[in-house]
């Protein structure tokens, strides 16, 4: 029994990591920009295809594939808040769910175009293929990998925003716009490097998803960005702390749910997700509005 | 309406055979062949094909096409059916319910379609079933496994316009439970899809093991929401119950990626009798390559390796060469539906549907699969498909089945009246 409750916990954390990994970038993009990215998904599969695409040409290097594929999303990113996002900001938030949704759909399309609409397995990373025996069964060591990469990924974003100077100016044009701008930061300019890191975070998720779920399918953005909405909307739209504590609780509810109570592992999440909208609408690190 | 209708000449021809027919008998009136093209078809034939060509199973649908599109060209390029063009239209099926029938309402109302084919989920075929009894048009289903469809709607409901020409669940729990009760375990496990499909399997394949093995266990079910990725808690579940066997119908690229998830977690050590009802299909096998284990039981509902006769081989080579890829199930399905309609058309001489379901009922024919026969009273076709144990093979970028074992669909399919024991296997005659 103790040893199916310790690899419960770890199959949940794992989870939980992962979904945090995807959901970063779209709680960093809403916390600063106030757009809700359905896109975010579809770079989560553009990432995990550009890296599939470059480590296959480099005989396989996994890590050489995770270097360059995400950096190669962040140049669609940039062409989608500059040319498109941009021109929506000042509107309503049905036309920007409109158009990153557009985004989805063209970018299914476009994967199905380039790829072919059948599934690719994937390899498995060299020296991470195999597993480790943890209380007496064993444990993908590639899972141990994501858990130890997602509270990496929040350590550094925590930097990042608290402690160096760009990330002042990205907090000071989150809490108040105008007042940054008046005082001479370069919104828009700031908003397309935000965007484009939150595009590259994305791309990181899917890069990371290569060994992870095994498998590339067109379309495979769409089940992974429910997760980080609902991670998201837990958490308190916006907050990266929420966002990370919103994945955990999620990882591992569902994790637990499917061993212990499969019937309603699914419901679980949203009569969870339902709670926290009915009692704290902001969610557990939202701000009040 | 005049267009349509029957001109004085065709009459005339129509009497005429008629009377050929009356004094020869209806032994010799089998118009195949040469006869067919005798027996002038109005118009282009016209068949609606809807296969899901978007989202995580887009592959699928492309599979249908390639197996469709082959069918046509063929056809076509041997004088159409009866002597008139063959046209195939395709469209996307999204899986959702309304789609299906949307697509079925434009097909028939607004393209003139004769004929409908495709459909890959089973909430779509039995949604569909109501609506094509009400356009009345024959509707070959090609990869849609519910047996409810052809127990409930053709054979108890009677909506005799549909006809399938894939196995049914038959294959993926009957059968499975034919070949797993040979296997020296005792206790089985599931991790299958959590809807209809994945319960009905399991369902079939406990009921017959049951039956056949008295004293099987069952200890242990894990259901996935469909869009799976992460198996590992159910493989968790599965590993605590400590089975013999593990049965799975996870299909697609779920399948794939349960499997790599399990062999990470070391489940194939322990657990050495694993079969996978749709586990040769090509998607997942060309998917998993080198990384599907050995020695895992394996079916589908057809493998390009059986049956290995003329017929069987020279379609997949040429499969291979206008597509540069291997048949996948749906290819071969769908390629067949289409030729199911060109005989059915050819023996009625007409396109009607009253004729056309005449003809398919009970019509056996020949297709890269093996011979199949619609049973007349649910529309099934009957046919095998093997299990088999995968196994390498250096001619191959995957693993094949290496040994095979056929259960004939006439042992292990429901029979009618699909009611009580005596409908379901074994079988005492």
């Amino acid at each position: 029994m103790l040893e199916s409750l310790i690899h419960v916990c770890l199959a949940g954390l794992s989870k939980g990591m992962f979904i945090w990994l995807v959901a970063s970038g779209l709680t960093l993009i809403f916390g600063v920009l106030g757009v809700l990215n359905f896109a975010h998904g579809s770079f989560y599969m553009l990432g995990a295809y550009f890296c599939y695409t470059l480590l296959s040409m480099f005989s396989d290097n996994f890590w050489l594939g995770l270097a360059l594929g995400p950096l190669c999303v962040c140049a669609v990113g940039f062409v989608v808040e500059r040319f498109f996002l941009r021109y929506v900001y000042h509107l309503h938030l049905p036309y920007q769910l409109l158009l990153t949704f557009a985004f989805v759909i063209i970018f299914d399309n476009l994967v199905k175009i380039l790829w072919g609409g059948g599934s690719i397995g994937s390899p498995t990373v060299t020296g991470m293929a195999g597993s480790v025996s943890i209380a007496g069964r064993l444990f993908p060591t590639y899972s141990l990998f994501i858990m130890a990469v997602g509270p990496l990924v929040a350590l550094g974003l925590w930097l990042m925003l608290e402690k160096t100077w760009a990330g002042r100016i990205i907090r000071a044009a989150s809490s108040d716009r105008e007042m940054a701008s008046a005082l001479g930061v370069r919104v828009p300019a700031l908003y397309t490097g935000v965007f484009v890191f939150g595009t590259w975070l994305g791309a990181m998720g899917g890069g990371l998803a290569v060994p992870y779920v095994g498998l590339l399918t067109p379309g495979m953005g769409e089940g992974i960005i429910i997760d980080a909405f609902v991670v998201a909307v837990i958490g308190g739209l916006g907050s990266l702390k929420g966002a990370f504590l919103g994945a955990l609780i999620i990882g591992l509810l569902s994790s637990f749910g499917t061993r212990f109570i499969p019937s309603f592992d699914m419901f679980l999440i949203f009569i969870l997700m339902a709670g926290v909208l009915l009692w704290r609408p902001q969610g557990f690190f939202g701000e009040a509005s | 309406m005049f267009k349509k209708g029957l001109t004085r000449r065709d009459f005339v021809k129509a009497g005429l055979l008629t009377a050929a027919a009356t004094g020869l008998g209806a032994g010799v009136l089998k118009p195949t062949g040469l006869w067919a093209a005798e027996a002038k078809i109005k118009g282009p034939v016209k068949v609606g094909y809807q296969a899901i060509l978007s989202g995580t199973l887009a592959g699928y649908g492309e599979f249908h096409k390639m197996g469709v599109d082959m069918a046509v060209e063929e056809i076509n390029a041997a004088g159409g059916i009866g002597g008139a063009k063959l046209e195939v239209e395709f469209r996307d099926s999204t899986l959702k319910n309304p789609e299906a029938i949307k697509n079925a309402r434009y097909f028939v109302d607004s393209w003139g379609a004769d004929f409908l084919a495709g459909v890959d989920s089973s909430g779509q075929a039995l949604a569909l079933a109501p609506v094509m009894a009400q356009l009345d048009k024959p509707l070959m289903v090609t990869h849609a496994a519910t047996e409810k469809l052809t127990e409930q709607e053709v054979f108890k409901n009677g909506v005799k316009q549909i006809f399938r020409i894939c196995t049914p669940t038959y294959q993926d729990g009957n059968a499975a439970a034919f070949v797993a009760k040979d296997l020296p375990a005792m206790k089985w496990a599931t991790i299958s899809p959590k809807y209809e499909y994945g319960y009905t399997c399991w369902g079939m394949f406990k009921d017959t093991l049951g039956k056949l093995k008295p004293g099987t266990e069952f200890v242990a079910e894990s259901w996935a929401p469909f869009g799976t990725t992460d198996f590992r808690a159910h493989i968790n579940t599965i590993m605590d119950a400590n089975p013999d066997g593990l049965y799975s119908v996870e299909w697609a690229g779920e399948l794939i990626t349960m499997m790599k998830q399990a062999d990470q977690a070391g489940l194939f050590k322990k657990i050495k009798h694993v079969m996978l009802p749709v586990g040769a299909a090509m998607d997942v096998l060309e998917g998993l390559g080198a990384e599907m284990p050995d020695n895992i039981w394996i079916s589908g509902r057809y493998f390009f390796l059986y049956p290995d006769n003329p017929k069987n081989n020279e379609w997949v080579a040429a499969f291979q060469k206008r597509w540069k890829h291997y048949p996948a199930y749906v290819s071969e399905t769908g390629y067949s539906s289409i030729y199911a309609f060109k005989a059915a058309v050819e023996a009625a001489g007409s396109k009607d549907t009253k004729a056309v379901i005449e003809a398919l009922e009970g019509m056996e024919f020949d297709s890269p699969a093996g011979k199949r026969v619609f049973r007349k009273e649910d529309h099934q076709a009957m046919y095998s498909v093997p299990w088999g144990l995968t196994k390498a093979d250096p001619k191959y970028p995957f693993k094949i089945m290496g040994k095979m074992v056929v259960i004939p669909p006439e042992e292990c399919f429901n029979r009618p009246p699909f009611e009580g024991a005596a409908s379901m296997p074994p079988f005492k005659s």
